[in-house]
């Protein structure tokens, strides 16, 4: 009895222990894997943003074909979101209760980035590089969060601050998507204007499926503004200009980030994008910035579907990710979410293709803690699409 | 006063696209009372068919437009006849579940096989040229969209009142069985009302998609026009034209002088009233079955 005892104690002991690299192993990692997750909308209504997501998947297949990281190859899950918030929060939460995820990267959007926020960060789950510049990320920090992405609302001041200060502009009109993105705008170009003792001549907000926009550029003309800040989606602006000139209404207009790809806008908007200002993201696709010319070479041509286009939004999938592989990096073999984290907060100055991007250890009274880009350029669309460069990178803190 | 002009103007503009969806929604439900909720996946599909001729193929204008019409008539004809005529038993709620499945997947194949991004059909008339007269502007295309949308109409009207098929059409839709018996083939009725329904929704696809096209390009119109039918009564020709530029006015002018905030909800406010106060719509003379 006590002989079949020990051999049963044994037999249960050797089973156990068959599952212990598992059992003490994080979530989303094993001997020879990492697993990624994002969401980016491959239809709907921001689908030419669609492309952050294929550049991020891109630049993860330039990395395993280059070794992996430490042993490991990254495991790519992405998916189609439609830019549903609730379509978003169902796919998290079905990809890292399922599959189970080690970390997400960009993700596009600020509401559907809201919706999954706090679930992400109650279970500590690393996300980094979302896709959006909001407030909403870093205000207040949270330790799993590391945003990438200049804030929307640093954006806004720069571009009022040049219209005012180098353009002499006097009256400013501001148009904005009716949601968190547009508004994180709409108050940084406000704090600006302020700042400088203005008032904006007009604020006109719209809904993301309005399509008839004649009421919407009206206002903007009967506010006789000399500039138009657009914080909008891509069709948005592309109709708020278009139906500006057939009024021949033609204020200056200055946009986000969201609209530097400037090929792309020139192409909807048929050649009417031409003169508008932007700030943007990362080195201009003209740039010959020899990491981007890296890129270019080693990953969009190589990787990239033969309809992809290369381009700002492409890119951007690398420039939201390049930190998260500094800090897969830095974290070294013993991968686990607290290790990685740590990593992370030691990126200092990191230049990739985007900002410069620096972390600090947590602290919940400093967004910077969380905030690693803060920098932006303005540019200029030119004839065939091309970069006017008006600006050199800027801090925007 | 050039404000209010140019909002009336504004609103007769957009009105044309809400008539001619509103017109292709009417027709189907003329012969079937079946709202067809795939109405404007139909237009979509159509859209960028003619988008593919016309860049892929290096088709002219009028031979891509003229195979997306024929295509649009097909579409609508294959649909009534592969799909809605194969429900067994089917009821109101049914048939239009069966749209509503049919809409996903057209999207569904748009998405998957022309891609997500924005892009825009080539067409002589630039969707921003417009004609300025003193202050006021309306745009080129639009004129095109409205003259189409009158031209659509009268044909239609002059089709259902005075020719064959058209009387056939209306015998089917106040009843069939009745139609049946004096010798009218309602299921072909039926496939030929698709058809043509199909048709005039192509052009108001092909109409909008100079400006912008994407896969979700036909839900506003596809809802605006929804509401102009169910204002101007679901079975009036007349009556969806009216109802379709009245609501083109009135949101122009909510967007103009009360709220531009709202502007979007307005059509949506003008169907729970009209659907409270006159469910039968402003202008349509319901047919009532008499003991």
């Amino acid at each position: 009895m006590k002989k079949n005892l020990g051999l049963v104690l044994f037999i249960s002991l050797a089973f156990l222990l068959s599952f212990a690299p598992n059992l003490c192993a994080e979530v989303g990692v094993t001997d020879t894997e990492i697993h990624l997750g994002q969401w980016g909308p491959q239809t709907g209504p921001a689908a030419a943003w669609g492309n952050v997501a294929r550049g991020t998947g891109d630049y993860f297949k330039w990395i395993n074909d280059n070794g992996g990281i430490h042993g490991r190859k990254i495991v790519y899950h992405m998916f189609d979101d439609g830019y549903n918030p609730a379509k978003t929060k169902a796919g998290v939460k079905e990809l890292q209760e399922g599959t189970g995820m080690f970390a997400w990267a960009c993700g596009v959007g600020t509401s559907p980035g809201l919706a999954v926020r706090d679930y992400l960060g109650k279970k500590n789950i690393p996300w980094v590089g979302p896709a959006a510049g909001s407030l909403h990320w870093v205000n207040p920090p949270q330790k799993n969060l590391f945003a990438v992405y200049p804030l929307y609302h640093g954006e806004a001041k720069a571009l009022i601050h040049y219209a005012i200060e180098e353009m002499g502009k006097k009256r400013i009109a501001i148009a904005y998507l009716n949601d968190e993105y547009g508004k994180n705008g709409l108050r940084g170009a406000l704090e600006e204007l302020e700042k400088h003792g203005m008032k904006a001549v007009a604020q006109v907000s719209m809904e993301n499926k309005d399509t008839d926009l004649k009421p919407h550029v009206m206002k903007l003309r009967k506010s006789k503004a000399d500039l138009v800040l657009l914080w909008t989606g891509v069709g948005h602006s592309a109709r708020i200009v278009g139906i500006s000139k057939a009024m021949k209404f033609a204020p200056q207009f200055m946009s986000t980030s969201t609209t530097s790809d400037f090929p792309l806008m020139m192409h909807i908007t048929k050649g009417l994008w031409e003169g508008v200002i932007t700030a943007t993201l990362g080195e201009l696709p003209d740039s010959g910035h020899p990491l981007l010319e890296k890129y270019k070479k080693e990953v969009f041509e190589k990787y990239a579907a033969k309809e992809e286009r290369w381009g700002v939004f492409y890119y951007a999938g690398i420039i939201f990710t390049e930190p998260m592989i500094e800090g897969l990096r830095k974290t070294g073999r013993d991968l686990t979410r607290e290790n990685f984290i740590t990593a992370m907060e030691q990126i200092k100055g990191f230049k990739g293709i985007g900002p410069e991007v620096s972390y600090k250890p947590y602290n919940k009274n400093d967004m910077y803690s969380r905030q690693g880009g803060s920098q932006t350029f303005l540019v200029q669309c030119l004839a065939g699409g091309k970069y006017k460069k008006l600006t050199d990178w800027m801090d925007i803190k | 006063m050039i404000d209010l002009i140019q909002m009336i103007v504004n609103g007769i503009a957009v009105g044309s696209s809400y008539a001619l969806m509103g017109l292709a929604m009417v027709i189907i439900y003329k012969t079937s009372e079946v709202p067809n909720f795939a109405q404007g996946e139909m237009a979509l599909i159509s859209s960028f068919i003619a988008m593919m001729l016309l860049t892929s193929l290096n088709m002219s204008l009028y031979l891509a437009f003229f195979l997306t019409f024929v295509f649009a008539v097909l579409l609508g004809c294959f649909l009534e006849f592969a799909i809605l005529r194969r429900a067994k038993e089917p009821n109101i709620l049914g048939m239009i579940v069966i749209t509503i499945g049919i809409e996903m997947v057209l999207l569904g194949f748009v998405s998957w096989k022309f891609g997500a991004d924005q892009k825009t059909m080539p067409f002589p008339i630039g969707p921003y040229d417009s004609f300025i007269i003193g202050d006021i502007f309306i745009s080129k295309l639009e004129v095109l969209t409205l003259v189409a949308a009158i031209l659509l109409m009268g044909t239609l009207y002059v089709f259902f009142k005075y020719s064959k098929l058209g009387l056939a059409m209306k015998a089917t839709q106040q009843n069939s069985v009745a139609a049946q018996i004096v010798g009218v083939r309602t299921n072909r009725i039926l496939m030929m009302t698709w058809g043509i329904s199909s048709l005039v929704g192509a052009v108001a696809g092909l109409l909008l998609s100079p400006t912008i096209m994407h896969p979700f390009m036909m839900w506003d119109p596809l809802l605006k026009g929804f509401a102009a039918a169910v204002m101007g009564g679901m079975t009036s020709l007349p009556g969806v034209i009216i109802a379709a530029y009245l609501l083109g006015i009135i949101e122009n002018l909510f967007g103009g002088y009360i709220s531009i905030e709202f502007k979007t909800v307005v059509a949506f406010v003008i169907i729970v009233l009209v659907l409270c106060i006159k469910p039968s719509g402003l202008f349509a003379r319901h047919y009532i079955k008499k003991v």
